[in-house]
């Protein structure tokens, strides 16, 4: 593990354009894309709705940056996706990490935490701190 | 007793999610427990999500206090981007 490497984060969605949008609005919010590493793994292998492991992975790997990687899901089978994946990790560089949170708001909380230089358990707390976050 | 600091800024701006998680970037890189006051609502400026929930905008006071060895600079830095950030057209 790098102390100086930020840690690395992967939106998983159905849609790439939502993986895409979301991990947009976080690198921005923390201060734009030359900081934290925020990959977007959305959609099927052939352009569709849905979720692809070989997609997660090739994220994860250009997430990583010796700090770990925190992976965030949309909904459901993205949950899935990325379960059958920790359950075998060894392709994976490690430690990679999935927040149970909400999908802006905590890929925004993330990004910020780690463009600080928060370690993997504080960003995976601050993703998951964000189904207390009130707009209003 | 840890040292504590407190300065109020009149905004110039509101307060948008960009100048919102560049407070929350500098506030977390301090070991001291930094919060926006606006209002009757304080928040966390260390939380993006927080700060961006105080809704603080145009005109409104915002008090920034830390409490923690570095709460000076960290009070300092915190009012430094509220100042920049907020400005009209910034």
């Amino acid at each position: 593990m790098n102390p100086d490497a930020t840690v690395g984060i992967v939106l998983v969605s159905h849609s790439a354009a939502l993986a895409a949008g979301a991990a947009d609005l976080a690198s921005q919010v923390a201060g734009g894309p030359d900081g934290v590493a925020v990959i977007p793994a959305g959609g099927t292998d052939d352009g569709g709705l849905g979720t692809s492991a070989a997609k997660v992975t090739h994220a994860v790997k250009q997430a990583d940056r010796g700090a770990g990687v925190l992976i965030i899901p949309d909904l459901g089978s993205a949950v899935l996706t990325v379960r059958a994946l920790l359950a075998d990790p060894d392709d994976l560089p490690g430690p990679v990490v999935l927040a149970d949170a909400p999908f802006v708001e905590g890929v925004v909380a993330a990004t910020v935490i780690a463009a600080a230089g928060a370690d993997i358990e504080a960003v995976r707390g601050a993703a998951e701190e964000a189904w207390n976050a009130r707009k209003l | 007793m840890p040292a504590s600091c407190e300065q109020v800024i009149t905004l110039d701006g509101d307060l948008h999610a960009r100048p919102a998680g560049q407070l929350a970037v500098a506030a977390a890189k301090f070991a001291a427990d930094v919060s926006l006051t606006v209002g009757d609502k304080t928040a966390n400026a260390k939380s993006v999500l927080a700060v961006m929930g105080l809704g603080a905008t145009t005109g409104q006071q915002v008090t920034a206090s830390a409490t923690g060895s570095d709460a000076e600079e960290a009070v300092a830095a915190v009012v430094a981007i509220l100042a920049d950030a907020t400005k009209v057209g910034g």
